[in-house]
């Protein structure tokens, strides 16, 4: 990947080696779950109930931390005192990564808008790459997540990836 | 091993007080930090256990990390909009937690609910049990290495998710109570579909019978581990199935009188003399075949009429205080309602279960062993939400 | 207040519930003497309130009664301060704004009446209750049952699994520095319980091992659930949240008017003669 970035090879010749990286990349999402409300059932229900079933759109739950992962989960209300673990954890993954807020509380704060303990967003500590609303969203909705974040990574370019308004689910 | 705090303390003192002795076996205190984000601790608890060896000198709990602010919110919302906020207290039996809170206001208010409101409500309460239950026996399972077990809740739950969103149209978060009554009736042809489902809850529960409780690797790793003894239970103010499972007969939905259906069927109250995770476990899943018969009971003895009593447009409830408790499917759950005679409460104390479930665990934790903290925790059966609020 | 409050309530109450805890209340009087200074029963619950010296004293006594169960043990801060000024302002009937400019019961539910556009028949039941149900207002602020003469109060709650009832304890606290003796080796729930009101509520618990912050992380500053404690997020932006009485759409008006009409139909005979 990193002869890609540079750009070695030129555009034209470069298509097809990326066309392939990022089909690998988006079948291969590693998800660190980060469980922390009412979501996390949610989202446990897609990765681990037979009729959602997550793996079968190539995302691999429960990896051994958030070294190994390309995509994390924030499902549920990020309080102030979590805050920093979430930055610490996200900053231990390595680059792509990707960020899926999913429900209200994670998105802007849900039914916590004027608690004086939770943090209004998860998108003030991490950039976050696709909004789930719903409080809290089906397991389906967590699925229409993930395929819209595949087709952006298929259809991305390493070099300006980060340019791309987030995505809003429904 | 009905140890009191004081042997406990004794106990471990004289032992650390031999390793002290016995310079060869002497080790360092290493300090284990457990979550906040752990899969044992099913959300975020940390708990943070000096170990000597493999034993555990001293356990701290450090909770607050879904720390939420309830009790303050609810004293700047109106009470229709504190149901929806009460919801995700105890985010597995939502609309468990819906009930006491309606029921304070309601008794401030004296009206009472129309018999049919009162059998659904007690209905659509052992429907969030069951859901509630059936996942902790799955997740029990894969904390003690049985991963099966998960697959199985997950799939058996949605049937009871079905059939709660089938009535509230929420998988769980109903947000269907009304002070006074439901927000509506059951819809055609959901009392047989019910009973289908309870069938289907009681094959779960012998299938995990014998796949899980019959299994010798389960009971090694459960059976004398977390013994919680009936007087420092009591005094902890541990609630439900974690002191039944100490030999204490004590169940609200028995031994008050409230506005619900459960004076009216015929059911058992399950106990078991051991106190430990095992008997924790045994007595949570009795109690799931029990709330599945109940359910069968309520469906075949549903009364016609309405279910809305008569309430005005503005609820605005009397001054007073309330208590009520329920026997939620963690433990007791109560709310002390305090009115000035607003449209919201003056004070609202929300009383969970979990908090006080967890707070025996730096007692518990005294003395266990490594692997066994992963089981007390566990067989302990809480809900992040429910101890932060 | 809660004496004469009492007396009425025990000669039109005589619920077997509320027998029981009024001898219940006899027994607990027995044993602490003169400590008890508040008593309230009703609606099969009872309310105890003693002197904060007397607290510990009073849980010794009520776990040697056989209330072997602790509940839960918090505050409650009187100030009648609105969190969320904005609210006062629009809403005429605001429920802290009430105890400072309309203490009256009945001066409460006339500005409900004039309030509401479209007065129901069901209307007149709820306020005949509304006016029994209202205790007396004291000079000053409004306190709940049993009395109370503080801006705080500590309260706690016992019960009993072997008599299947349970007391609510409350102690006024001083206004300047609110302390209470710890009872976490009398019921060791209490440990996490003081933690949290201390937290919550600035109170001190002397002889508490260990009064660090529970919930809130350890640089929070503040006691969130005294009155004056203001949610910034609400200072800043406006919701009308108490205010939830806007008309619905006519096809779920009409819906929820079919609802209430057939509830009435059903209930009309006993709620009726009742409101009248």
């Amino acid at each position: 990947m990193g002869v890609v970035e540079k750009g070695t090879f030129r555009k034209p010749a470069l298509k097809p080696l990326t066309w392939l990286l990022n089909y690998s990349r988006k079948y291969s999402l590693w998800m660190y779950q980060w469980g922390l409300a009412c979501c996390a059932i949610e989202m446990g229900a897609a990765m681990v109930s037979p009729r959602y079933d997550i793996m079968r759109l190539g995302v691999i739950p429960f990896p051994a931390g958030p070294r190994q992962a390309d995509l994390i989960c924030i499902s549920g209300t990020v309080t102030d005192k979590m805050a920093p673990a979430v930055l610490r954890l996200y900053e231990q993954m390595p680059d792509p990564k990707y960020v899926i807020s999913m429900g209200s509380c994670a998105n802007c704060g849900g039914p916590y808008w004027d608690s004086y303990s939770v943090t209004k967003g998860v998108d003030q500590i991490i950039p976050v790459d696709v909004y789930i609303p719903g409080c809290p969203p089906r397991p389906e909705a967590l699925l229409e997540g993930i395929v819209l974040l595949q087709q952006r990574i298929q259809s991305e370019d390493m070099a300006d990836r980060w340019r791309g308004d987030p995505i809003v689910v429904g | 091993m009905a140890l009191t705090e004081q042997q406990q303390r004794a106990y471990v003192a004289s032992q650390a007080a031999d390793a002290r002795l016995n310079v060869e076996l002497q080790t360092e205190d290493m300090v284990l930090n457990i979550g906040p984000q752990h899969p044992a601790t099913h959300g975020t608890l940390r708990v943070v256990a000096r170990l000597d060896g493999e034993q555990v000198v001293w356990a701290d709990v450090v909770c607050g990390y879904m720390h939420r602010g309830y009790e303050k919110l609810t004293e700047v919302r109106t009470y229709p909009q504190i149901t929806t906020l009460v919801n995700r207290i105890d985010w597995l039996s939502s609309f468990a937690n819906e009930v006491p809170f309606i029921l304070a206001a309601e008794k401030l208010m004296e009206i009472e609910a129309p018999p049919r409101a009162q059998y659904i409500r007690t209905i659509l309460f052992e429907l969030a049990r069951i859901a509630n239950i059936t996942l902790f026996i799955g997740t029990m399972g894969a904390d003690l290495g049985a991963i099966t077990p998960v697959f199985y809740a997950f799939r058996d739950r949605e049937r009871i998710l079905n059939q709660i969103e089938a009535v509230t149209g929420g998988r769980f978060h109903p947000n269907f109570d009304r002070i006074g009554g439901l927000k509506d009736d059951l819809p055609r042809g959901w009392i047989d579909e019910t009973k289908n489902a309870m069938v289907r809850v009681r094959e779960f529960c012998d299938e995990l019978e014998e796949l899980l409780m019959g299994n010798e690797i389960f009971q090694a790793r459960t059976r004398g581990i977390g013994v919680i003894p009936s007087d420092i239970g009591l005094s902890y103010g541990l609630s439900g199935a974690n002191i039944r499972a100490s030999g204490i007969d004590w169940d609200l939905r028995r031994d008050q009188d409230l506005p619900l259906a459960w004076k009216d069927l015929d059911w058992k109250v399950w106990t078991h003399p051991d106190g430990d995770s095992f008997a924790r476990f045994w007595v949570r899943l009795q109690e799931t075949r029990e709330a599945s018969k109940m359910v069968d009971q309520m469906l075949d003895g549903l009364p016609a009429g309405s279910i809305q009593a008569k309430v005005p447009r503005i609820i605005k409830v009397p001054a007073g205080e309330a208590w009520v408790h329920t026997e939620n499917p963690l433990g007791e759950m109560g709310y002390y309602v305090v009115s000035q005679g607003g449209l919201g409460p003056f004070r609202c104390k929300i009383r969970s279960a979990s908090f006080n479930n967890v707070s025996v665990l730096p007692w518990l934790l005294r003395g266990a062993y490594v692997p066994d903290i992963i089981t007390i925790l566990a067989s302990l059966y809480f809900i992040l939400g429910d101890i932060d609020r | 207040m809660s004496s004469a409050d009492t007396e009425e309530q025990q000669q039109d109450q005589t619920s077997p519930a509320d027998e029981a805890r009024r001898r219940l209340l006899d027994e607990l009087k027995g044993a602490l003497g003169d400590a008890v200074i508040g008593e309230h029963v009703q609606g099969g619950d009872l309310w105890i309130r003693v002197p904060a010296g007397e607290w510990r004293r009073t849980a010794e006594t009520c776990k040697s009664l056989g209330f072997t169960y602790f509940d839960f043990l918090s505050g409650i801060d009187w100030m009648p301060s609105a969190p969320n000024p904005e609210d006062a302002e629009t809403l005429s009937v605001e429920p802290e704004a009430d105890a400072e400019e309309a203490p009256d019961a009945e001066e409460a539910a006339e500005a409900e009446a004039e309030h509401e556009a479209e007065p129901q028949p069901s209307e007149a039941g709820t306020v005949a209750a509304f006016e029994t149900a209202q205790p007396e207002p004291e000079s000053g602020w409004t306190t709940g049952v049993a009395g109370g003469e503080t801006r705080f109060q500590v309260f706690a709650r016992f019960h009993s699994p072997t008599r299947k009832m349970g007391v609510t304890v409350k102690a006024d606290l001083d206004d300047e520095s609110p302390s209470v003796a710890s009872i976490h080796e009398i019921y060791f729930g209490a440990e996490w319980h003081e933690r949290e009101t201390w937290e919550m509520y600035g109170f001190a618990f002397p002889g508490h091992p260990d009064l660090r912050h529970i919930y809130l992380p350890g640089e929070f500053e503040g006691y969130p659930l005294r009155k004056d404690f203001p949610l910034l997020a609400r200072e800043v932006k406006p919701w009308p949240g108490l205010v939830d009485v806007e008309d619905l759409p006519p096809a779920e008006e009409a819906r929820q008017d079919a609802v209430i009409n057939a509830a009435q139909e059903d209930n009309a005979g006993e709620q009726s003669e009742g409101g009248s």
